[in-house]
């Protein structure tokens, strides 16, 4: 079994240089600022982002640029047909020697969950068909975060978004669940995909440079608390996103050469409640009363999912 | 007419401001205009919303350029040249400030034309609701106030319309309204001098060249340079280390979603205030407690 090759053991062996640099628009406390900035640290400057129309579009706002390297912004369904162009032209200009080896760019789209799930799967399915080299970092608010918080193939079930409230006759919120897109990646076998946490610099910055190294298509899904759209303070960013991960929520793995491992598995899962409890958009299910059978549900689903593995 | 400017920062209730004034005017028998005015950014950056006010029905439509009363949601913003409340104000503006300041002392600083009325709405919020930034029915409370045409059963109606609709809960709307009270009470209404009417004259249209794409194509030459713009003035609360006791462990540093934490060559954490957001994620993460914060106001003494 191949396991996580360990190249950081504490906080200070992180890259001390910000790829990110201040001053970016983007709400204070913002979780998936916080992955990109340290998956970012890993992968340095020589990158070409191809950034999908959404929260993260404010990063650049002309014509100022937080990035050292170098930003095309795309519509939402967009960012991955830009990157097989922006590959292919590199490609083509190596192949010719118009460029040398030292000018090449790693390509990194950098996509929202609804971009990710909704309009852009598509066309991100026909480049990992493809096996387009690429590295694919989808920050996960669980909603259309830009346009005011609407619901996406990522909300999960039982919260409220701006297009799924609690009402009379919707009292659940979002009835759907959150579409499994590590799993709908995986069924075609790209080269590696890793979901990460904020609240886990080593575990995220490790697999990061671990994908740094290997070619095709990678794949990240970082969990990204919202506090403008999840409703809660910002400076519970991190406590939140460390829950969502003790509460087995949000399981932190990898796959790679075939088989899925849990590099972060929680040892004694926390009830969900503890996850729910802290934000606005499930404050449904606790008043005016609380709605239990929601709440079990949401547990029951989690459950579901680490049986195999507990 | 009456035409209120309200300044504030994303997240602190402003646009809702406006709209519980708009709604307590109309329960008072006016029609009423009301709407935000924000650029691309998030929580923490400055926003502007206006409320228009008349007997008579209102054709005036776009942003308030010369305000009747300016609500200044908290008193750094004086000093913001991006958010320039000040902008406009003329002789017949009654200023409102958000601070725990003298009005005279503002007055001095700020070089005001006339004397601001003043009060502490951070620590009327941190009193009835336990949230500083959670200003909309005190600021909306002001401006119906210092009015003096509206009484407080509209104010309160529309409170409970405005923060229902935003899923607020009975019991923190009851706090919401007990908040407008109290600041309906602190304040005494205003003398407000209607101004009279300019006739709207049309200006010449303007048709513009055009020019090659590459020309007009945004393109950004100078990498990292988002850090000439200073985010710092979103800032309510400033995290403040404790070099004493802190430790190095560098937790902090690595929590912060801007990355605003440098590390010194002694290898102690350093925070960027021309940056930092005032998100408070360091305070909150730092194992030993060693990061306290400490409320902005202006940058004098
Ligand atoms: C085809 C299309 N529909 C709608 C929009 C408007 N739009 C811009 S950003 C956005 C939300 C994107 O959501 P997500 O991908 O989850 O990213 P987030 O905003 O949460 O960062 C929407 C709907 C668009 N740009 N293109
Ligand atoms: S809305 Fe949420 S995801 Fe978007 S910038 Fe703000 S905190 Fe980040
Ligand atoms: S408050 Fe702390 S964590 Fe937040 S931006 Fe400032 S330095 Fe960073
Ligand atoms: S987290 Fe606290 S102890 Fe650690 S470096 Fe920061 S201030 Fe010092």
């Amino acid at each position: 079994m191949t396991t996580l090759e360990t190249h950081y053991k504490k906080i200070k062996d992180l890259h001390h240089e910000e790829a990110v640099a201040p001053g970016t628009g983007l709400c204070a406390g913002c979780g998936g600022l916080e992955g990109l900035r340290l998956g970012l640290k890993e992968l340095g400057n020589d990158v070409l982002i191809c950034n999908a129309a959404g929260c993260f579009t404010l990063l650049s706002v002309y014509p100022f640029t937080p990035l050292k390297g170098s930003w095309l912004y795309t519509t939402m369904g967009g960012p991955v047909p830009a990157a097989q162009g922006v590959r292919d032209a590199l490609d083509i200009q190596l192949s010719r020697k118009t460029l040398t080896e030292d000018d090449n760019l790693s390509i990194v789209v950098v996509a929202g969950d609804g971009s990710s799930n909704d309009i852009g799967l598509g066309a991100t399915s026909a480049a990992l068909h493809r096996k387009l080299d690429f590295i694919y970092f989808c920050y996960d608010n669980e909603a259309y975060g830009n346009t005011g918080f609407q619901l996406s193939a990522s909300s999960p079930y039982g919260s409220s978004t701006q297009t799924t409230p609690s009402v009379k006759f919707h009292p659940v919120g979002a009835e759907l669940n959150k579409k499994n897109l590590f799993d709908i990646w995986r069924a075609q076998e790209p080269t590696y995909i890793a979901t990460v946490s904020p609240r886990e610099p080593i575990d995220l910055s490790n697999k990061f440079a671990k994908a740094k190294n290997l070619v095709g298509p990678r794949m990240f899904i970082c969990m990204s608390p919202c506090p403008t759209g999840w409703g809660f303070n910002p400076k519970d960013t991190q406590l939140i996103a460390k829950l969502a991960v003790d509460t087995g929520i949000f399981p932190i793995k990898e796959y790679f050469e075939g088989k899925v491992i849990h590099t972060k598995q929680p040892r004694r899962r926390l009830p969900v409640e503890k996850f729910l409890e802290t934000q606005k958009r499930f404050s449904h299910l606790f008043e005016p009363e609380r709605k239990s059978d929601v709440i079990e549900q949401i547990q029951k689903t989690v459950d579901k999912y680490w049986e195999p593995y507990e | 007419m009456f035409r209120v400017r309200l300044h504030g920062r994303g997240g602190q209730g402003i646009k809702t401001a406006s709209q519980i004034l708009g709604s307590a005017a109309f329960f008072s028998g006016f029609q009423a205009q009301d709407f935000p005015l924000y650029g691309a950014e998030r929580r923490g950056a400055p926003i502007v919303a206006f409320t228009r006010i008349n007997r008579q029905n209102i054709l005036e439509r776009g942003p308030i350029l010369v305000p009747d009363i300016l609500l200044i949601g908290d008193e750094s913003l004086l000093e913001d040249i991006q958010a320039a409340p000040l902008c406009g104000a003329d002789n017949f503006t009654a200023i409102f400030i958000n601070s725990s300041r003298l009005p005279e002392k503002l007055q001095e600083n700020y070089s005001l034309s006339t004397l601001p009325h003043v009060l502490d709405i951070t620590s009327l919020c941190v009193k009835f609701l336990d949230n500083g930034s959670s200003t909309s029915a005190a600021i909306a409370a002001v401006g119906a106030r210092l009015l003096g045409q509206i009484e407080f059963p509209a104010l309160k109606e529309a409170v409970e319309l405005e923060l229902n609709a935003q899923g607020i809960n009975s019991d923190l709307r009851k706090k919401n309204i007990d908040l407008a009270e109290e600041v309906f009470q602190l304040l005494t209404p205003m003398e407000v001098k209607e101004r009279p009417e300019k006739n709207i004259t049309s200006s010449k249209l303007i048709s513009s060249e055009q020019k090659p794409v590459v020309l007009a194509a945004p393109i950004i030459l100078e990498p990292g340079n988002m850090a000439l713009r200073k985010t710092g003035n979103w800032r309510l609360d400033r995290p403040e280390i404790d070099y004493e006791h802190c430790n190095n462990c560098l937790i902090c540093y690595a929590r912060c979603p801007d990355g605003v934490i440098g590390i010194k060559t002694d290898g102690s954490p350093e925070i960027d205030y021309d940056h930092c957001k005032g998100c408070l994620i360091c305070a909150q993460e730092c194992p030993g407690h060693f990061i306290k914060t400490v409320k902005e106001s202006g940058s004098w003494e």
